[in-house]
Formats: structure tokens, C-alpha cells, sequence
């Protein structure tokens, strides 16, 4: 017969009141959720009928208004155009920011330390700084009341945080550029051929993070689009007045569809480069 | 040592007498040359940008305005438009670089702050329709006095006092014999604010703490420094225009602080900040309160959701729930108030309220390329046409008498309160920006102040009141006058 393992207490509470803390601090970080995707469902279109934690009765119309009631706030356009800001600033960022974190790896060239320890510094100051430079700015260059205004600030303001991209690229092997060039490639080649496939991971790394910053930014929009045609969903939802909270909790719901179905389609190859990025160590 | 103090103080005397000279001389030149922008002759094929408020756009109105200006002038080439931009955009940060709006509508307080960067300009009001038909004290709130002259710089559209609203349904039955004292058919409830105060620590106490009679944010400076100028207070000396003159604790103000404190006992900690505010239109609607204070102007935000919580509790289709919450939603002049300043003296004489208010009109950006245009689009949209409409739709209080006395009741009553002091507006310089926080954070504390442990009440006699509103006036005063 076989020995039963004695049960070890300490391992058991151990493991209990481990569970027990990601439990309580998953649900501190779940509850605000939970309670907005509640409201976004409240029939009665304000938090204030609500029956302590839920609504006093459920309905799909605050989504249903989100998307055909547009006389007044037009969720579908703004909608559009946080997606073309954002898809628009990702390309463009994640491709400078890529290329500046390659070339600050890779090459050494004269002011190189110096213009890292600047960028450093820059990257530091937060970006509403410079507020009133940035309007007087695009007022001159006419990007007010433009997307391509927005999308040229996010996409200048990327290369600022390559710092991440570097040491990732830093830890790529200068042998395997050496050999690359002994066998004739050019510096564009190694780029292309060897570390863009090598770098996967963080390209969809900057690439989300180039998609979420445009995606959520509030203070650059309302500052810069001054029409209502041209807002994003982040100034658009600030606009609804007092009595449209559950339309106000619908649209904040919907605004992370995008997100998700970023992060389900690219988590595959952020996780296995991981793993790709231990396995190199 | 002597000569060269006497010297640097020649020099700057000097200086100073010439700017002086430059600034005024300057200043003459921009009105001459605004005056002169209106020259009757009508700009052709133009499109004018024209910034409404949401609840005329949501309601219609607005769309309707367009409409009829655009036919009107069709032969013209002339269109307006809407400027499709936030309600509260800053024509200040906007209009220098050609994006703000043609014409505006806003507070007399917002516009009239565009006054000093000149981005809106004096306009010849005599020229319109609506001239004769709006009192002076209602153009004043748009008059700024500029080398011994005085310029209009907007045109007004409607009366913002505040009103009490209250639902006619959530009477008691037996109010004809138990709440109406003076036997004139009107609740007294909503006549004196004694009566508002008795009857809401009766809801209270019947509910058992769950329903209220009377409700609001405290610490609103709009709402509740009326109460401070309904006993001797006022915001600025010198009829508005002296900044260095200020008076939240002039003649009995510390009275009507008491009366805001005892208010705050019979409400909850809502009406520290401005949560009340915000679910008014949900809690009169849901019955958890009797009666708030509000502007005209959110009328049909109540009558909204008061229709709405019909048809979702009493099954009635909108058109119903619309017909009875219009009739059980009631928008009444503000109650009067103890002479004595103490809400519990139910029998002694009484004060007229008056209460904070505004004047919302339109005013025309200085960076305009078609001022005639513009001005002939503020003539339609303040006919006695466009105005009544305006009131019919939204139910605002019209400035132009004309429409206030056709349309009676509360129309004509602000418009009588606003001519006879009733309503002190806000005051049209830039310096009132200065009131709200140091006013907002006195109010936040009094409200809160019920509901302290009794040993650590700060406001229990009307001397400690006094001190701490002459306190407000120094640190607006500071607010203002420090480093200008």
C-alpha cells in the first residue's frame, strides 16, 4: 500500500493566502470595471437609480444610442478618427523608434553618448510641458483642427523612449551582424533580414505602446481639434453632459474593444519572444 | 542722494505718462476702428461660424435658427453655421489664430472677459431690433467704460436667476390646510425658505433619513452667495466694476451664512461638494428629493428624466409621461427669507431673496471677416420672433420684455427681479474669475459644518461667521491684487 504524503500546513496556508492576496487585489483592479460595464448597461441612463453595486434594471439602449443617436455626440466619428490617429501614430512611431534604438545599438558615431544622455534627459520632461510651444507651433505649420498634426507630435515624440528598444538590441550578438557582412549583406540587409525577425517581440511591444498612448491621450486632442468632426473619442466622452453617464460608461467600454483585440492577436508573439529572448541569454 | 531719488522719480513719472498717453491713445484707435467695421453694407458670399449652447442645438432650436437666417438672407450669399465646437470654447486662445467662432452665445461673465484682450468687439446696438426692448440693467452686464465712454460688447439673449424647482405631486395632500398659512393658494413651502426649512426636516424625519425636502450643492458659489447678498453682501463695490472693493461680508452677510448653515443640517454631506449638482435631475425625478435650486436654462433636463422615471415606473408612453411630468414639474421664484436670518423663526417678517445670476447673450469675435453679417445674424436670432420661439422651446427667460410679458409667469418675474435688484449679475470683469475658489472653499467648509462633532463646529455664532467671510474678501483680494 502506498504511503500517503503527509500534509504539509505551512505549504497549504502558504499557498491559501497567496491566493487569497492576488484574489483581493485582482478584484480591487476588476471592481471598477465590473461596476463600469454594469452602468454601461443601466436602463435608466444614470448611476444615481442605482440599487446599491447594480442598476435597477438592464438594458442595451446606452449602446444602441452610442452608435445612432449621432446629432448631438457623433461616438462612431470620433471613434474613427482615435483609430486613425492611433493606427496612424503607431506605424510611423513604431518605425523610428525601431530604427533610432537600432542605430544607438549598432553603430558608433561622434555625439553619440551626448545625444543619448539628451534624449534621456528630454524623455523625462512630461510631454504637456510644452503645451503652449506645441500650439503655437501647429497653428503656424495650419495642423490645428488636423489629425496629421496629432499624428506628427506622437510620432516625433515616439523615438523619445527607445531606451527599451536598445537594450534589446543590445543584447542581440554583434557576431551575427559579422557574419552577415562577411557574406556581403549591407547594413540595410542585416537590419531587414537578421534583426527584425529577431526582434518581433519588441516590435510589437513599441507597437502597442505607440497604439495606446495616441489611443487614450486626452490633453493633445483637446488641446489641438477644436471641431466636433474632428474629435477623438477620449475629448468626445468629456463632452457628454451630466444626465449620459451610462452612455459615458458604454463609450469607455467600447474604447477598449481596439486594445483587446490588439493585445489577443499580437500576445502570441510577444510571449514567444520572450521565451526566444531566454532561451538566446 | 536726494537728486538721485528725484531723478528716478521724474523718470518713471515720465514713463508712466507715456504709456499712458500711447495705451489710451492706442485703445481710442482699436474702438474707432472697430465702430467703423459696421458699415451697414452687408459681406457677400460668406459663411458665418456660430457657437450655440448644446440645449438649443439638442432641442432644435438651433437648427431652426440656421434655417430661417439662411433663407432670410439666401439673396445675400450669406450662411450661418454651426461652429460645431464645445459650448464653452475659449475664443481668447482660439479666435487669434482664426479659429473661433463668428458670433458667440455664453454667460455675460465669460464674454465679457474677451473684453480686455479686445477679442470681442463693441457693437452699435441701437441698429437692432431688440434695442428699446431690453432694460438697462440688462445691457449693462454687457457695457464697459473706456476713456469716459461707454461700449456695449454684447447683446442679451436670456435672464439666468435661480429658480426653485419643485414636484407638485410630492406635496403633502393636506398642504391647503397645514402648509398654506397666508391663504393665497400657493404652498408655502415654496414661498418662504422658513417653511422650505420645516417642511424638509419633516420629509427627513418621516423617511427616516432616506427622502429630503429641500436639496442642493452648498458649497456652489453661484447658488449660495445670493443668500450673502440677500442680507448686505455683494461681489464687487462700485455697481460690479471695483475690484479692490469687496464685499461677501458687507452689511448682514454673516446671516445668510447661518441661514446656509442651517440649511445644510436638514440636507446630507452631498451638499458639501457638488454631487447634488449632478444627480438633481435623477433624485427629483426618483422622489428622494422635494425641491432643488437651479437656472431656467435645465428645465428640460428635469422634465427629461422626470418623463423618463414615468414611463419606466408607471408604464406611460412619452407622450403622457411628457404631459404629466410637465405638469407635476414646477419652476417657482425664490422663496423669501427671515428678516432675523434664522430659519427657525417661522413668524417673523421676511426679506426678499436675491440670488447670484447672469445674462447669456451674443457677442461678435473681433477676428470676424464679416462683422455685418455677423451683426445682421444677432438681429435675426434677438427678433421677437427667433426670441420667442427660443422661450417656447427651451424655456429660457427672455431678456427682450416684449417676450417675457407675452409669455408671463416666471418670464415676467425675473425680468421684474432683475429690474428690482433681485438678480445681482455677475459682474463683467476679469476679476471675478478670482471669486469662485476662495467663495467655494468658505461654502464647502460651512456646509461640512453640521455635520462635525459639536466641539469642533467652527460656525455656531454669527461673530465666527464674520470672520471668516471677511476672511473671503482678503484672499480675493489677494487672488487679484497680489503682483498686478
Amino acid at each position: 500500500m502506498k504511503k500517503r504524503k503527509p500534509i504539509r500546513w505551512g505549504s497549504v496556508a502558504d499557498t491559501a493566502i497567496t491566493y487569497l492576496l492576488l484574489l483581493a487585489v485582482g478584484f480591487v483592479f476588476f471592481f471598477p470595471c465590473l461596476w463600469l460595464i454594469l452602468a454601461s448597461f443601466s436602463s435608466s441612463g444614470s448611476i444615481y437609480s442605482f440599487q446599491g453595486f447594480f442598476p435597477s434594471g438592464y438594458s442595451v439602449d446606452s449602446f444602441r444610442k452610442l452608435f445612432t443617436d449621432t446629432a448631438m455626440y457623433d461616438y462612431p466619428r470620433w471613434f474613427g478618427n482615435s483609430l486613425f490617429i492611433a493606427t496612424m501614430s503607431c506605424l510611423f512611431g513604431t518605425m523610428l523608434t525601431i530604427l533610432t534604438a537600432y542605430c544607438m545599438s549598432r553603430f558608433r558615431f561622434k555625439s553619440r553618448k551626448a545625444l543619448m544622455k539628451t534624449t534621456l534627459v528630454l524623455g523625462m520632461f512630461p510631454s504637456f510641458m510644452g503645451m503652449t510651444a506645441v500650439y503655437l507651433l501647429m497653428t503656424q505649420f495650419n495642423f490645428i483642427n488636423n489629425h496629421w498634426g496629432l499624428i506628427l507630435i506622437y510620432t516625433a515624440g515616439a523615438p523619445l523612449g527607445y531606451m527599451v528598444q536598445k537594450g534589446f538590441f543590445d543584447s542581440i550578438p554583434n557576431t551575427i551582424d559579422e557574419a552577415a557582412r562577411l557574406d556581403g549583406a549591407t547594413n540595410f540587409q542585416v537590419f531587414c533580414k537578421i534583426h527584425l525577425p529577431l526582434s518581433m517581440p519588441m516590435i510589437v511591444y513599441t507597437a502597442l505602446t505607440s497604439f495606446t498612448w495616441p489611443w487614450s491621450d486626452y490633453i493633445l486632442p483637446k488641446l489641438l481639434l477644436k471641431t466636433k468632426d474632428t474629435w477623438t473619442v477620449a475629448v468626445g466622452l468629456m463632452s457628454l453632459g451630466e444626465t449620459e453617464f451610462s452612455r459615458f460608461a458604454a463609450g469607455s467600454i467600447f474604447i477598449a474593444v481596439p486594445i483587446v483585440i490588439l493585445y489577443l492577436c499580437l500576445a502570441k508573439h510577444l510571449i514567444s519572444g520572450n521565451v526566444a529572448g531566454a532561451v538566446k541569454e | 542722494m536726494t537728486r538721485n531719488i528725484s531723478a528716478l522719480t521724474a523718470h518713471v513719472l515720465v514713463l508712466a505718462l507715456l504709456l499712458g498717453i500711447f495705451g489710451s491713445l492706442s485703445l481710442g484707435r482699436d474702438e474707432a476702428r472697430v465702430q467703423t467695421k459696421f458699415t451697414g453694407e452687408l459681406e457677400r458670399n460668406v459663411t458665418l461660424r456660430i457657437l450655440e449652447n448644446d440645449t438649443a442645438k439638442e432641442k432644435g432650436y438651433f437648427g431652426e435658427l440656421l434655417a430661417a437666417f439662411n433663407k432670410a438672407y439666401a439673396s445675400y450669399g450669406i450662411v450661418a453655421v454651426d461652429a460645431n465646437m464645445d459650448q464653452y470654447t475659449d475664443l481668447e486662445q482660439d479666435g487669434p489664430y482664426g479659429y473661433g467662432p463668428d458670433v458667440l452665445y455664453q454667460a455675460n461673465d465669460a464674454l465679457m472677459k474677451y473684453t480686455d484682450g479686445k477679442h470681442i468687439q463693441p457693437l452699435p446696438v441701437e441698429q437692432l431690433s431688440c434695442y428699446d426692448q431690453i432694460s438697462p440693467e440688462a445691457w449693462e452686464a454687457y457695457t464697459v467704460e473706456y476713456g469716459g465712454e461707454d461700449y456695449i460688447f454684447g447683446v442679451p439673449v436670456n435672464i439666468q436667476g435661480p429658480l426653485l424647482y419643485y414636484r407638485k405631486d410630492l406635496l403633502p395632500e393636506n398642504w391647503r390646510q397645514n402648509w398654506d398659512r397666508d391663504q393665497d393658494n400657493v404652498p408655502d413651502m415654496v414661498e418662504y425658505w422658513t417653511e422650505l426649512y420645516a417642511y424638509s426636516k419633516q420629509v427627513r424625519a418621516e423617511s427616516g433619513g432616506s427622502k429630503f425636502g429641500y436639496m442642493k450643492s452648498l458649497f456652489d458659489t453661484y447658488f449660495s452667495s445670493g443668500f450673502l447678498f440677500s442680507y448686505g453682501g455683494y461681489v464687487f463695490g462700485a455697481g460690479g466694476t471695483d475690484s479692490a472693493d469687496i464685499g461677501f461680508s458687507a452689511g448682514d452677510a454673516s446671516k445668510g451664512a447661518w441661514v446656509l448653515r442651517q440649511m445644510a443640517s436638514i440636507m446630507n454631506q452631498d451638499c458639501i461638494d457638488d454631487t447634488i449638482t449632478v444627480n438633481a435631475y435623477s433624485m427629483l425625478a426618483n422622489g428622494t428629493y422635494f425641491a432643488t435650486m437651479t437656472t431656467p436654462d435645465v428645465y428640460t433636463l428635469f422634465l427629461d428624466e422626470l418623463a423618463k422615471e414615468y414611463m419606466r415606473t408607471e408604464n406611460l408612453n412619452e407622450t403622457d409621461a411628457y404631459a404629466k411630468a410637465a405638469e407635476n414639474l414646477v419652476a417657482a421664484d425664490i422663496p423669501k427669507l427671515p428678516a432675523s436670518g434664522d430659519l427657525e423663526d417661522r413668524d417673523g417678517e421676511t426679506v426678499d431673496s436675491v440670488m447670484m445670476g447672469g445674462i447669456n447673450g451674443y457677442a461678435i469675435s473681433a477676428y470676424t471677416k464679416a462683422p455685418n453679417a455677423a451683426l445682421a445674424f444677432v438681429d435675426f436670432a434677438t427678433s421677437y420672433e427667433m426670441i420667442s420661439r427660443r422661450n417656447e422651446l427651451l424655456g429660457i427667460v427672455p431678456a427682450r420684455a416684449d417676450v417675457a410679458t407675452q409669455a408671463g409667469g416666471l418670464s415676467e418675474t425675473v425680468n421684474a427681479n432683475l429690474m428690482a435688484g433681485q438678480i445681482a449679475v455677475m459682474p463683467s470683469i476679469r476679476a471675478v474669475a478670482q471669486i469662485w475658489t476662495p467663495c467655494q472653499t468658505f461654502f464647502s467648509d460651512l456646509a461640512k459644518d453640521p455635520f462635525r462633532l459639536p466641539e469642533e463646529q467652527k460656525y455656531q455664532t454669527l461673530e465666527a461667521l464674520q470672520q471668516a467671510l471677511e476672511a473671503v474678501d482678503e484672499q480675493i483680494y489677494a487672488a487679484i491684487h497680489t503682483l498686478n
